[in-house]
Order: structure tokens, then sequence, then C-alpha cells
């Protein structure tokens, strides 16, 4: 059997490429390469919008820290709050009543 | 821009587009110009059917974009080209063969789908030696179709492939033993 000759065979491929196949291509993948651009810029300006709003907060937190809007009890005068004598003075009868069943309930 | 002009731009002009974000897709028509044609023939020397090549040649020309700049100009861009085009080939071949094959377990259907795809008024012998092709193990069949088609050197398919250039001969040695011995035996 006579041993085949690759070399002098013919480069060609026995495959059709479709016509405008390129072009297409080229177009389809130059309006991919577009899109994916764009969702990146908005994903930067996205990042960059959030990264200035945390400064921004944090800058608010550290130059007003609660600036003095929240009340916070102020222990050195703790002394002005009721005592506990004052505190049954103002009870009910009914409240009372509660109050005694309760402490005999679960002690003192 | 006329297809003669784009073929003559230089690789590093090309190159210094691509990694400019104002004229990446410039860059990008001008590579598919130049390299679109035989980075298509290569991925379907190497996926046989059209259908296929296409999606690896559009996934091509995405991660060219996407991995830009990981592009280093010690290399040629044509090696660049033709390992992620290489990549993107054995990637549908991966597909194909599932988790139970390999993807050198798919030389039979390859060889199937020659016939199939192959044009009416195509010679006889041209599909033959496709499917002599097709029936070759995926690294054999890469340095056959980078050497005997798109003329490379060993040292340029060592950049797209990766083996020693030695292991590049033996593999090109036994993929023509193979393809002539499959042709000898088949032909009329």
């Amino acid at each position: 059997m006579k041993e085949f000759d690759l070399e002098s065979m013919s480069r060609e491929m026995p495959f059709k490429m479709p016509e405008h196949f390129m072009d297409d291509m080229t177009e389809r993948v130059v309006s991919q390469i577009g899109k994916q651009k764009k969702r990146h810029n908005e994903r930067k300006i996205y990042a960059l919008f959030a990264a200035t709003a945390s400064v921004a907060a944090v800058a608010v937190l550290l130059l007003h820290p609660f600036g003095g809007r929240l009340d916070i009890p102020d222990y050195e005068n703790i002394s002005q709050c009721a005592s506990i004598d004052e505190v049954f003075q103002t009870m009910s009868a009914d409240d009372l009543g509660v109050y005694s069943m309760m402490s005999n309930y679960y002690g003192d | 821009m006329k297809s003669e002009e784009s073929l003559s731009v230089s690789d590093d002009s090309i190159a210094r587009l691509l990694c400019d974000d104002n004229h990446v897709e410039e860059a990008v028509r001008l590579i598919m110009k130049k390299y679109g044609e035989p980075l298509y023939w290569h991925i379907r020397r190497m996926v046989v059917a059209h259908d296929d090549a296409e999606d690896a040649l559009q996934e091509t020309m995405i991660n060219v974009y996407k991995y830009r700049s990981t592009y280093s100009n010690e290399f040629p861009l044509s090696s660049w080209l033709y390992k992620i085009a290489t990549n993107e080939s054995l990637k549908i071949l991966k597909n194909k063969a599932g988790f139970t094959l390999s993807v050198d377990d798919l030389g039979d259907s390859l060889k199937d789908s020659v016939r199939e795809e192959a044009s009416p008024d195509a010679d006889e012998t041209l599909i033959l030696l496709q499917e002599a092709i097709a029936l070759l193990p995926a690294k054999q069949k890469m340095v056959f179709n980078l050497r005997y088609y798109d003329d490379k050197s060993y040292e340029e398919i060592h950049q797209i492939v990766g083996d020693s250039v030695n292991t590049l001969k033996t593999n090109y040695h036994y993929a023509v033993q193979k393809i002539k011995d499959y042709i000898t035996e088949h032909q009329l």
C-alpha cells in the first residue's frame, strides 16, 4: 500500500464559513464589549458614590458626637431621683395589694 | 478602515490600543480583521461544528477584552490570541465530554461531525484528513494544526500550548504518523 504524502496535500478545509460571518461576529463582539464597558462604568460610579456616602456619614458622626440630643441619664445628679418611699406613697391600694402578693410569692 | 490597512497595523499598535479604554473597540475590530479568520479556523479544526466555533470565537474575543491587562508584550500578540482561542476550544470540548468522558474520548463523535459539516462539493481526501485529525488526542491535534495549517514554529507553539519543544516535536511526529496511517487505510 502506497504511503500517503501529507506535504503534497492542499491546506484547504472541507468546511465553509457562512458569508458575512466575520463582519457579523465583529459587530456582535464590539456591541457586547460596549455593554460590558457601560456596566463597568456604572459599577465604578456606584462604588464612588458609596465610598463618598460612607466617608460623609463617618465625618458627621465624628464631628457631632450625639450632639447632646440623646437622653443620656445624668448619673452625677442621681440623688434627684424619687426615693422608693415616695414611689410607694403614689401607689394606689390595688397596686399595693398586687405588690404585697408578688412579694409574698417571690420573697423580698 | 479597509481590511488591507488593518492587516498592516502592527501588533504593538494593536496591543497599545487594546490597553487604552477609549480605543479598545477599535483594537478589537483590528484583531478581528487581522486574526479573526485564522482564529476561527484554528477553533473550527478543534471543535469541527461551526456553531461551536462561533461560540468559542465570541468567547475568545470577550476574554481578550476582559483579560487585556494580563497581556505582556514579551509574547507576540498572535500567540496570546491563539492561547485564548485554544483554551476556549478545549472548554467547548470539555462541556461536550461532560463529567464521565475526557476530551480525548470525543474522537469518534468529532469524526462523525466532520462528514456532517463538510460541504457537499468537498474533496474526499480533505474530509479524510479532517477525520484523521478529529481522531487525534487533543494535544496532538493542537500541535499538528498549529504547525501544519498555521505554520507556527515550535517556539510559538510552546508559547501557546505550554509544553517543551521536544514534547511538541514528539506530539507532531505521532500525529503525522496516525494521520498517514488513517488516510492510507481509508483512501479508495
